[in-house]
């Protein structure tokens, strides 16, 4: 049976094999949600296929039961019925109805597992995707905006191709229901359909009303969202202006229009539930009236009359069962389309037709020619860079100074590619750096960030995150460089010790020193501090650059720095203001120069000695 | 993240907790005869619904199978000329037969409106009643959230508290409110069609009902099951949404060590684990529903043997006992019977659901502010504007000392400017004035009076307080500066923003105070934003202004519209007011009566711009260091 397909699939735990897919011909296509469906789900085809012939076998099962009782019935007429025929009957309709019950089980694990393999496929999907987008992309969309999509949207899709479907592959049996009645008496089934026109048009009817009113209800949760959101984002200013009591007003205020909605949209429904059930009702009675009617001037007979009413319940409640299958469909398909809108971003930064397979990173010669760059587009006073021009040859350590907001992250950044160029070009080794494969790339280089992202997982395994295959050895070297060892020693279980949400938590100091040593262990032929090391005291800091001139030994190195006791070793050095390169040359030439670095060098002195 | 509790993560073992039914419970209280009133409506529409099925086997009993008739239909068929006698009777009997039909049609009818009408009526209470209680208990969360110190907020995620407020509540009134109504009314009904189905045929009750015990023990084996898959896929979602969350925090380190690969499997492996879990769960339902479904056909077929059975051994329809009536009746009263059961089964994970919101939400109602109001705790409508630090000492939790022995006094209207190096303790200065925290040790002291006396909202809606980072809440440039307090003017706004250079720029705006900021990101500048944020204080009229001056760049033009409004705040607008200026700018010092050096959590230097500099100490240095440059530009 087909049911077991999907245990081979289960794929071993732990030994994922494979890599992110290519980046897409994406299946999902914003704004056509049911063609990204049907592509998603083209693999289970074979589910849907096999759960809507068991769907048809169990309506024709369905029509067994009411024509067993007129059989019954007609025979208490005719008298030709005895004890033993009449049990063999009841134990066929027990039978069938086991039966039935199987298959039954067969099309829901066959369809509802499809929906759960479906949401795992787009999950991940999503997920790879996320992957290959560029930093613009994190920096205009809010984590939880996409981890809404990741759940809640794809929770919706998922009930859609999940119960939805079954619900309406299962109209399948009315066709069949309906031979039947017209088989039984026509005149009747005529009488049954006439308010059927009107049962739809009421259905959706009430499905458009209660759409409207429940997005209402969904605006308002959203309001009253931010509101909490912002209130407590905002918690200073709300206490510093003893606001709380206004700011529950306003809430109340905001709460209240959500409740009025809601109710709006709950008595709307409690009103809709028990009509669509009367008018059913009455239809029913319309149809015991005629019926029964025909029935006493012997018209019809009593057997066909039973058997007809039964099939005209099993006609009704499918029916009353569409108007939620179409309110799934409409969630389904929002929640696709805000699904569809991820997946079709351009990655931005990604191989393509400008790669040279044959490119490498191999001396680590950086060379930049008039490059500038601005985040999004901004009138050009926002530059964040602007025209800047240098050559870092082989191995050579360049330091970046520059006040606050001057460009210096924007620049290295640039060198890893986490953006590209809007003018100008960047080379590595002669080779642009948009021809070199970008996993190539950034494996070349070793990139300490301002900020330490650590991961909820054991010491080593967020050591080792570029290099998983690296040593216990090699990673204890790499922390005695990053003079990471004494703290390792401090930790209950050294390299298994877990950090961050479930674990410890580092000092700012220890995590500038861990994200480190995980950068020198990939081996970089060049090497990237961004403020790298401003959590870490003088002597430490002194410590660790001559540790690192060891390692580093011939590998280019950029340093963003704000000591001049680090600076003041660099080869080249390049002040930046607003976006430019202002002044740049040796720590010397520059002080000789008498500009901004000198008094940036001045002030620092004092500082120093403020300090002491 | 950290130091926080980790909810989602948890498994919640305790499966039903009646101490936090209780509490639930007793949200409900205030609406008892409401809710006692939506049971009886329910409680009539389940016995009106339930005598249909009578009627019904009376009619067809009595109306479609007359066996009067239907022998004297039969007899004139057999005969070839029909006897006009025989087929005049017929014709009466035909016609009476038709009529009653049609007046219990009728009848049928009328029932249905009624019961449609109190069910309509009950559903209408329960609504009522469930959105208003998740409404309380929404108002009463924020107000506790209000009432909270900024060191709580400060520890737990924004996403967390807000989770609480929105979706917890939300699921509570679903399952608690709206589902402990259908379980009510599952009983009521069960009950109902109980008592008449043993009204009416005792015998066939029994046969009807052989399928319920294995109902139930079907549901019992079921739950064992299901329950512990449906906690383990909680437990599995919660794990595959905190990889993608870390995973897009941390995207640039992922990134930058070309993890993608690594970490892609990585949630697929987790991604796997909870589908697996689910299609457990999947193969779960897969049998338990159509067992379900075969027991209560299982019940139907049972009665239609009983029913056969009799008809055969009483050699006729005996209405009540065996006839196509007793059929018609018990069918449908087994269908009615056979629906609540199954619901019933069902509800129980929802509880389940619901019993881990409410306790996220009570546990958050239960945590104490940590910093209150005493019982005692006076108002201030009006403070002189004196200011004592008195041996105050000051930490943040159990970190290094921030400030150490602090003795400090200023006199109404003075303006004082407090400088410093980063990290020496100046915020906090400000933090301790408004007390968003409590000092460890000495005392502080507003006209005379310890600040943990007044009642804090009170304190601080006398001071005036600006922050370096100016915090704007979705609305317009009004909204804002008003901040909700209805007693200020619109003239009173114009004449503040005026005041402090911001209505120029204010009234360029499209729809000029009617403007909408922080909708869309933020489409003001950060010195815009500042004049909005002094505006705001001003409007405010406060009696102590508290500055905390922005470090941050900005374009020449705003920063001298920025350094005058600064110098008129201090200068005050008509009457003195004590001022308090973390202070950047050297105008600002100079502007200030007295300067205090704060160095390393200690008061180092106090006098005068002339007297300090005279001095050549600390503030010789750091004027040197930081001011000159200043000066040299102007």
């Amino acid at each position: 049976m087909k049911v077991e397909h999907g245990q081979s699939e289960i794929p071993v735990r732990h030994d994922f094999p494979g890599t992110l897919p290519p980046p897409p011909a994406s299946k999902a296509r914003e704004g056509r949600p049911f063609i990204s469906l049907l592509r998603y789900n083209r693999p289970y085809l074979w589910n849907y296929i096999f759960g809507a012939l068991i769907a048809v076998f169990f309506s024709l099962v369905g029509l067994v039961m009411p024509m067993v009782i007129r059989y019954i019935i007609d025979g208490f007429e005719r008298g030709n019925l005895g004890h033993g025929k009449l049990v063999l009957l009841v134990s066929g309709l027990i039978v069938l109805s086991l039966v039935s019950g199987v298959a039954r089980y067969f099309q829901r694990t066959l369809m509802i597992g499809a929906s759960r393999k479906f949401e795992y496929d787009l999950r991940n999907d999503l997920f790879a995707h996320v992957q290959r987008l560029s930093r613009s992309f994190f920096n205009r969309t809010p984590t939880g905006e996409i981890m809404a999509r990741a759940t809640n949207d794809l929770n919706y899709v998922r009930d859609f191709i999940g119960p939805g479907i079954m619900g309406t592959i299962d109209t399948i049996r009315l066709p069949f229901t309906l031979a039947m009645m017209i088989y039984l008496s026509g005149r009747l089934t005529l009488v049954a359909l006439i308010p059927m026109p009107f049962i739809s048009l009421l259905v959706f009817t009430f499905v458009r009303i209660s759409h409207r009113r429940s997005k209402k209800v969904q605006e308002l949760f959203a309001v009253v969202t931010t509101e909490v959101q912002e209130n407590l984002a905002g918690a200073r200013v709300v206490k510093a202006h003893g606001m709380g009591d206004r700011a529950v007003a306003g809430f109340r205020e905001n709460a209240t229009r959500y409740m009025k909605a809601n109710i709006r949209l709950v008595s709307f429904m409690s009103f809709a539930f028990p009509f669509i059930g009367s008018v059913i009702g009455v239809i029913m009675l319309l149809v015991t009236w005629r019926g029964g009617s025909m029935v006493i001037r012997g018209e019809l007979d009593l057997a066909d009359y039973t058997a007809f009413m039964i099939y005209l319940v099993m006609l009704a409640f499918p029916l009353a069962h569409l108007g939620w299958v179409l309110t799934l469909y409409q969630r389904g398909a929002v929640g696709m389309n805000r699904i569809a809108r991820i997946l079709g971003e351009a990655p931005g930064i990604w191989d393509g037709d400008h790669t040279d397979p044959d490119a490498r990173v191999s001396r680590g010669h950086v060379r930049f020619e008039g490059v500038s760059f601005a985040y999004g587009t901004v009138p050009d006073s926002a530059l964040a860079l602007r025209d800047i021009s240098f050559e870092a040859p082989e191995g050579a350590m360049v330091a970046i100074v520059g006040p606050t907001g001057c460009g210096k992250t924007t620049l290295v950044s640039l060198l890893a590619r986490e953006y590209d160029p809007d003018l100008g070009r960047i080379q590595i080794d002669g080779h642009e750096l948009r021809a070199i494969p970008l996993r190539r790339l950034r494996s070349a280089i070793g990139y300490v960030l301002q900020d330490t992202f650590i991961f909820s997982d054991t010491v080593r395994e967020n050591l080792r995150l570029g290099r998983p295959e690296a040593t216990d050895d090699e990673i204890l070297a790499a922390c005695a460089v990053a003079q990471l060892t004494e703290a390792l020693a401090d930790l209950p279980k050294g390299l298994d010790t877990m950090l961050g949400e479930r674990g410890i938590n580092l000092s700012g100091g220890q995590k500038q020193r861990l994200a480190l040593a995980r950068a020198i262990l990939r081996d970089p032929r060049i090497l990237i501090l961004d403020d790298a090391l401003s959590a870490v005291d003088t002597q430490t800091e002194e410590r660790i650059l001559d540790g690192l001139r060891g390692v580093m030994a011939g590998r280019t190195s950029f340093v963003v720095a704000h000591r001049f006791s680090t600076i003041r070793r660099a080869d080249l050095i390049l002040v930046m203001d607003n976006g430019a390169i202002v002044e740049r040359g040796t720590h010397e030439e520059l002080l000789a120069l008498d500009g901004l670095y000198a008094r940036m060098h001045a002030r620092q002195l004092l500082e120093e000695a403020l300090e002491s | 993240m950290s130091g926080g509790y980790h909810m989602e993560d948890e498994v919640q073992q305790r499966a039903y907790d009646s101490t936090l039914m209780r509490r639930l419970l007793g949200y409900l209280r205030p609406y008892r005869t409401k809710l006692i009133l939506a049971l009886v409506l329910l409680l009539i529409a389940s016995l009106v619904s339930s005598v249909s099925p009578l009627l019904v086997m009376y009619g067809v009993d009595n109306f479609l199978a007359n066996a009067e008739r239907s022998g004297l239909q039969q007899e004139i068929a057999k005969q070839k000329t029909p006897d006009p006698v025989q087929l005049d009777a017929l014709a009466g009997m035909v016609s009476r037969d038709q009529r009653l039909l049609f007046l219990l049609v009728l009848l049928l009818g009328a029932l249905i409106i009624v019961e449609s009408g109190f069910r309509y009526a009950q559903l209408l209470i329960v609504a009522h009643v469930g959105q208003r209680t998740m409404f309380e208990m929404r108002m009463g969360l924020f107000a506790h959230l209000q009432t909270m110190s900024l060191q709580f907020l400060d520890r737990n995620p924004v996403g967390r508290l807000m989770s609480r407020v929105t979706s917890d509540i939300e699921k509570i009134q679903q399952t608690v409110v709206s589902g402990g109504v259908q379980v009510a009314s599952d009983f009521i009904t069960i009950f109902v069609v109980l008592a008449i189905m043993l009204s009416v045929n005792k015998e066939l009750t029994l046969v009807a009902i052989v399928p319920v015990p294995f109902i139930f023990a079907t549901s019992f084996i079921f739950r064992k099951f299901a329950r512990h898959s449906f906690l383990e896929i909680r437990r599995k979602i919660a794990a595959v949404s905190a990889s993608m969350q870390e995973s897009i925090s941390g995207m640039r380190v992922v990134q930058i060590f070309g993890r993608e690969d690594a970490n892609y499997n990585r949630f697929r492996a987790l991604n796997a684990d909870h589908r697996d879990e689910w299609l457990r769960q999947v193969r779960y339902f897969a049998i338990y529903f159509p067992a379900i479904e075969f027991f209560s056909s299982l019940s139907t077929s049972l009665i239609i043997l009983y029913c056969s059975w009799n008809v055969l051994k009483l050699g006729g329809y005996v209405s009540g006992t065996a006839s196509v009536g007793t059929f018609f009746a018990f069918i449908s009263l087994s269908e009615r019977l056979f629906g609540p059961i199954r619901a019933l089964a069902d509800r129980y994970n929802m509880l389940l659901e619901a019993m881990a919101s409410s306790e996220r939400v009570f546990e958050l109602l239960d945590t104490p502010p940590d910093v209150d109001d005493r019982p005692d705790a006076v108002p201030c409508d009006h403070l002189e504007g004196a200011v004592s630090f008195e041996n105050v000492s000051f930490r943040y939790g159990e970190g290094e000392w921030i400030l150490k022995n602090i003795n400090l006094h200023i006199d109404p209207g003075e303006r004082v400017a407090i400088v410093g190096h980063t990290g020496a303790g100046k915020s906090t200065i400000i933090n301790l004035i408004s007390r968003f925290y409590d000092v460890q040790e000495g005392r502080i002291l507003v006209d005379g009076v310890d600040v943990r006396k007044y009642r804090q909202r009170a304190l601080r809606s006398r001071i005036g307080v600006v922050l370096q980072d100016v915090f704007l809440f979705s609305g317009s440039v009004e909204d804002n500066i008003r901040l909700g307090d209805a007693a200020i003017t619109d003239e009173q706004i114009r004449a503040a923003a005026a005041y402090v250079n911001a209505a120029p720029f204010i009234e360029r705006l499209p729809g000029g105070y009617g403007h909408k900021v922080g909708e869309r990101g933020c489409n003001l500048s950060t010195g815009q934003r500042q004049l909005i944020a002094f505006a705001r204080a001003l409007a405010h009229e406060p009696d102590i202004l508290v500055l905390d001056e922005a470090t941050s760049s900005i374009d020449t033009e705003t920063e001298m519209l920025i350094q005058d409004a600064i110098n008129r705040l201090l200068d005050g607008d008509g009457r003195r007011r004590t001022c308090i200026v973390i202070a950047h700018r050297l105008s600002t010092i100079q502007h200030a009566d007295r300067i205090v050096v704060l160095h390393h959590g200690e008061i180092h230097e106090m006098g005068t711009h002339q007297e300090l500099l005279a001095r050549d100490g600390l503030y010789r240095t750091l004027y040197e260091l930081q001011y000159k440059d200043q000066l040299a530009q102007e």
